[in-house]
């Protein structure tokens, strides 16, 4: 039996927008109110925000939420 | 949470050392020897004994509170056990390292329950009761009580018997169980949350 799995891969420019602005993990985590291990963990890819925090940051940033996230498609043959 | 539970919570806690101190002395004294001591001694022992009848109270009554009231147990079992959920990462983890530490809780109490349950015993038998030539025993066997059974006065059979290994069910208390889960517990949710937060 074969089945078709579609992994889906969410990758972050966080770190980028967050340079680009001048401001620091800890400034960024106050702002929009979670801990600074939370931030280093969305720019190293360890933590995916939720939908309420990832719209929080692309506010923050005055942009759209997919210039911060984005998602690769990466189809898996599974035998 | 009720202001009168924080209160009684701080006065068994900061009660606890005192309860020790009197504890220390009522079992230097016993009761007719603080009877038989004088007036200012024997006042002071049935102190003792009101204060620690009220502790015990207390304890019942703040360990009910911590089963029935959601605000009170979130408020002091959080921080017993350090957790932490100061944002949705960290409450994610919580809930991780809760399911980790429910399993392996669990899994524990499985092995207990069977070693609790379990019974075995080698014995070798007098010399009049030996059959075709075998006098060693082992007798297996499984043990459910709903409640505790008082002690039985062994059979004059049993008597004759010279036990070799007798394992009938966990060796120890009720209490020792139930506190080394309790730590388990704190133990294991900490240990899972910390290798989950690198």
């Amino acid at each position: 039996m074969t089945k078709s799995t579609m992994l889906l891969k969410i990758s972050n420019r966080l770190h980028v927008i967050r340079a680009e602005h001048r401001i620091t993990q800890d400034q960024l985590a106050k702002e929009i109110g979670v801990t600074r291990a939370t931030i280093v963990a969305i720019e190293g890819g360890g933590y995916n925000p939720s939908l309420e925090l990832a719209f929080r940051l692309a506010r923050y940033f005055k942009t759209d939420i997919n210039a911060i996230f984005s998602i690769e498609e990466d189809t898996n043959e599974e035998n | 949470m009720k202001k009168i539970d924080l209160l009684l919570l701080r006065v068994f806690l900061y009660g606890l050392p005192i309860i020790v101190l009197m504890a220390i002395f009522t079992h230097s004294y016993d009761y007719e020897t603080a009877a038989n001591a004088g007036s200012y001694v024997n006042q002071l022992y049935n102190f003792a004994g009101f204060m620690f009848g009220a502790w015990m109270l207390l304890a019942v009554y703040l360990g009910l509170r911590l089963i029935f009231s959601g605000t009170f147990r979130k408020k002091v079992l959080s921080r017993i056990t350090f957790i932490k959920e100061r944002d949705e990462r960290e409450v994610m983890l919580t809930g991780k390292a809760a399911k980790t530490t429910m399993l392996t809780t669990l899994a524990i109490l499985i092995l207990l329950f069977c070693l609790s349950c379990l019974q075995v015993s080698i014995y070798s038998l007098p010399p009049e009761s030996v059959a075709d030539g075998k006098n060693k025993v082992i007798s297996l066997g499984l043990k459910f009580d709903l409640l505790r059974n008082l002690p039985q006065e062994a059979s004059q059979s049993d008597m004759q018997k010279k036990s070799i290994l007798d394992y009938v069910g966990l060796p120890i208390s009720s209490s020792t169980v139930i506190l080394g889960l309790i730590i388990w517990q704190i133990t294991a949710y900490n240990y899972s949350m910390r290798r989950l937060m690198k």
